[in-house]
């Protein structure tokens, strides 16, 4: 696929999608952060996870 | 409040953030970097109309004090809901809000002239910067409206993280 924008270099990530870097770097790093501690959240309660996501399911209009 | 033992304070925001400091923190510092990163005149526009596009009343009545700061005033926000024609609004914040409307519709509907329309405006980085700040902007409304957060702080009030936070805060 190739990019809307032009990138500042043809280099892949580990991943094998374009290197974003060195664009807007400090919300790339906010981002990895937060995706670090939603994956550590693993003391939140079974009751209020299942509320969660039944809340989320309707906000969605998700009928699964 | 759906979920019961949530501790007081100020807004709906601080009482999830006071019980889970973590996640909201880190929440809170993507949410600054966002507007750190992009201009808040535009973000702030767009930020309405996602609020608009997804029903959340409570952020379509807030405002965020950057967006002032910088010269938005109510007489401009009154004619958001025309944006495509009122003469309030330039090229370039035609271009945002039509890729932001777009962006929280469908986002595969995204078409490679809307793109093309911001980056003209905004340059590539600058367009890049801008559509992760509406995906921020986005989740962080979604995210509000699933867990039924009515009040939130403006931007530069919201939660931080301590640095003594320890990295994982069982509830």
């Amino acid at each position: 696929m190739t990019p809307r924008i032009p990138l500042p270099s043809d280099e892949l990530d580990a991943s094998g999608l374009p290197d974003t870097s060195t664009l807007a770097p400090r919300l790339a790093a906010a981002r990895d952060q937060l995706r670090r501690a939603a994956f550590r959240m693993r003391s939140v309660d079974a009751v209020t996870t299942e509320l969660v996501r039944i809340r989320n399911a309707r906000h969605q209009t998700c009928f699964f | 409040m759906w979920l019961d033992g949530l501790p007081p304070g100020d807004t709906d925001w601080d009482r999830f953030a006071a019980s889970w400091p973590v996640p909201f923190g880190a929440l809170a510092d993507v949410v600054v970097a966002a507007w750190d990163e992009t201009d808040p005149v535009l973000l702030e526009l767009c930020r309405l109309r996602i609020a608009t596009v997804l029903t959340y009343p409570a952020e379509q009545a807030r405002r965020t004090g950057r967006a002032a700061a910088a010269g938005l005033d109510e007489a401009k926000l009154a004619a958001l809901p025309s944006w495509p024609t009122s003469p309030r609004f330039d090229a370039r914040e035609r271009a945002c809000l039509a890729l932001a409307e777009q962006f929280v519709i469908d986002a595969n509907g995204v078409t490679d002239e809307l793109v093309a329309d911001v980056t003209a405006h905004l340059g590539p980085s600058g367009c890049y910067a801008f559509v992760q700040a509406l995906s921020v902007v986005e989740t962080f409304q979604r995210a509000c409206l699933t867990l039924g957060i009515e009040s939130v702080p403006d931007v530069d009030d919201l939660t931080r993280p301590s640095p003594d936070e320890s990295q994982e805060v069982p509830r």
